[in-house]
C-alpha cells in the first residue's frame, strides 16, 4: 500500500470510528461493559472524596459534582467524617471544597482536607495517613463512575475496606452526539490510566 | 432527534454548496473525498504522535524535575485542534503549487 493508501485507510477508520462514537449509542455501549453497576452503599467510617480539578478558587464540574456527592451521604449519615482531597496552591481544591461543605452546613468538626495527592495513587496514600490512626478503615470513596474501578483498586491496596460511591462526571446514558463523545474520551483516557498503573505496577 | 437534526443541518448546507462548488471544481469528487481522507489520516497519525510524545515527555519531567507533571495535560482537548493544523499544513505543503 502507497503512503496516501495508507493514510486514506487510516483516514476512513478514524472518520468511521468518530460517527459511531458520536452518532450511534457505541460508548454507551462500553461503558457498559468497562464500568462495573455500583453496589448498595452501605455505612463507613469516613467518606472520601477525590480530586477532579481546579482554577484557582473554582472548582471544575467533576471537581464540584464530586464534592456535592460527598456532602450528600454526609447529610444521609453514611459516615461521620468527610475527608475532601485535591491539590493546587493557596487555595487547595481541598480547601476550597471544604469552604463549600461548611456552607452547605457540614460541621466543620467532621470535615478534612488534604491537598497532598497529585495522583489517585497518592490519595490512598494521603488518606490512609489521615484515616487509620483514627481507626477509619471503611471509606465510602465518591469520584466519577469510570474512575471508580481503579481508584478503589489503589485503595484497597494501602489497606482500605471500599464502598464504591460513584458520580456520572460524564453521563453514561448520553445521548447527544458532543456527550457521547465526551463520554468516550473519558472512557478511553481511563483506560490508558488502567494501562498504565498495571505496567507500572499499581495495580 | 438531536442525531438526526446534526446529520440533517450538514447534508442541508452540503447539498446546497454543492452546485456552486462544482462551478470552481478542480478536481473530481471522489478525488476530493480521497485527498480529505489522505488529511484525515495525517491528523489521526499526528494526534497519535502528539499524545504518545505527550505521554513520554510527562514521565520523564516526572523523573528529570522530581516535580508533578500531569498525564491529563495529553487529554486537552486543543491537542486535537493543533493535530488537525498540522496535517492541513503538511497536506497543502504535499499538493502541487496552485496557479
Amino acid at each position: 500500500m502507497s503512503g496516501g493508501g495508507a493514510l486514506r485507510a487510516i483516514g476512513a477508520t478514524g472518520l468511521a470510528l468518530f460517527a459511531a462514537l458520536a452518532f450511534t449509542p457505541l460508548p454507551n455501549l462500553i461503558h457498559g461493559v468497562v464500568v462495573p453497576p455500583a453496589p448498595p452503599l452501605e455505612p463507613a467510617a469516613a467518606i472520601v472524596v477525590l480530586g477532579a480539578g481546579a482554577d484557582g478558587d473554582v472548582l471544575t464540574n467533576d471537581s464540584l459534582r464530586r464534592a456535592l456527592g460527598g456532602v450528600a451521604l454526609f447529610r444521609r449519615g453514611l459516615a461521620p467524617r468527610l475527608v475532601m482531597l485535591g491539590p493546587g496552591r493557596e487555595p487547595s481544591e481541598a480547601a476550597v471544597r471544604v469552604r463549600l461543605a461548611e456552607d452547605l452546613g457540614v460541621p466543620a468538626a467532621a470535615l478534612l482536607a488534604d491537598s497532598r495527592g497529585l495522583t489517585t495513587r497518592d490519595e490512598a496514600r494521603v488518606s490512609w495517613e489521615d484515616l487509620a490512626p483514627r481507626g477509619g478503615r471503611k471509606v465510602l470513596l465518591v469520584t466519577g463512575s469510570q474512575h471508580m474501578l481503579r481508584a478503589a483498586a489503589l485503595f484497597r491496596r494501602v489497606g482500605f475496606e471500599v464502598v464504591p460511591a460513584p458520580v456520572d462526571d460524564v453521563p453514561s446514558g448520553a445521548q447527544r452526539p458532543q456527550a457521547r463523545l465526551e463520554l468516550a474520551r473519558a472512557l478511553f483516557r481511563e483506560l490508558l490510566a488502567r494501562a498504565y498503573n498495571r505496567v507500572a505496577g499499581y495495580l | 432527534m438531536e442525531t438526526a437534526f446534526i446529520l440533517a443541518v450538514v447534508g442541508l448546507t452540503s447539498l446546497g454548496v454543492a452546485p456552486l462548488a462544482r462551478r470552481r471544481a478542480r478536481r473530481g469528487l471522489r478525488s476530493a473525498a480521497a485527498r480529505a481522507l489522505e488529511t484525515i489520516g495525517l491528523g489521526v497519525v499526528f494526534l497519535f504522535l502528539n499524545v504518545a510524545v505527550g505521554f513520554c515527555l510527562a514521565l520523564i519531567a516526572r523523573l528529570v524535575v522530581r516535580g508533578f507533571v500531569s498525564l491529563y495535560l495529553n487529554d486537552d482537548v486543543t491537542i486535537v485542534a493543533l493535530s488537525a493544523l498540522q496535517a492541513l499544513i503538511v497536506q497543502w505543503w504535499r499538493e502541487p503549487e496552485a496557479r
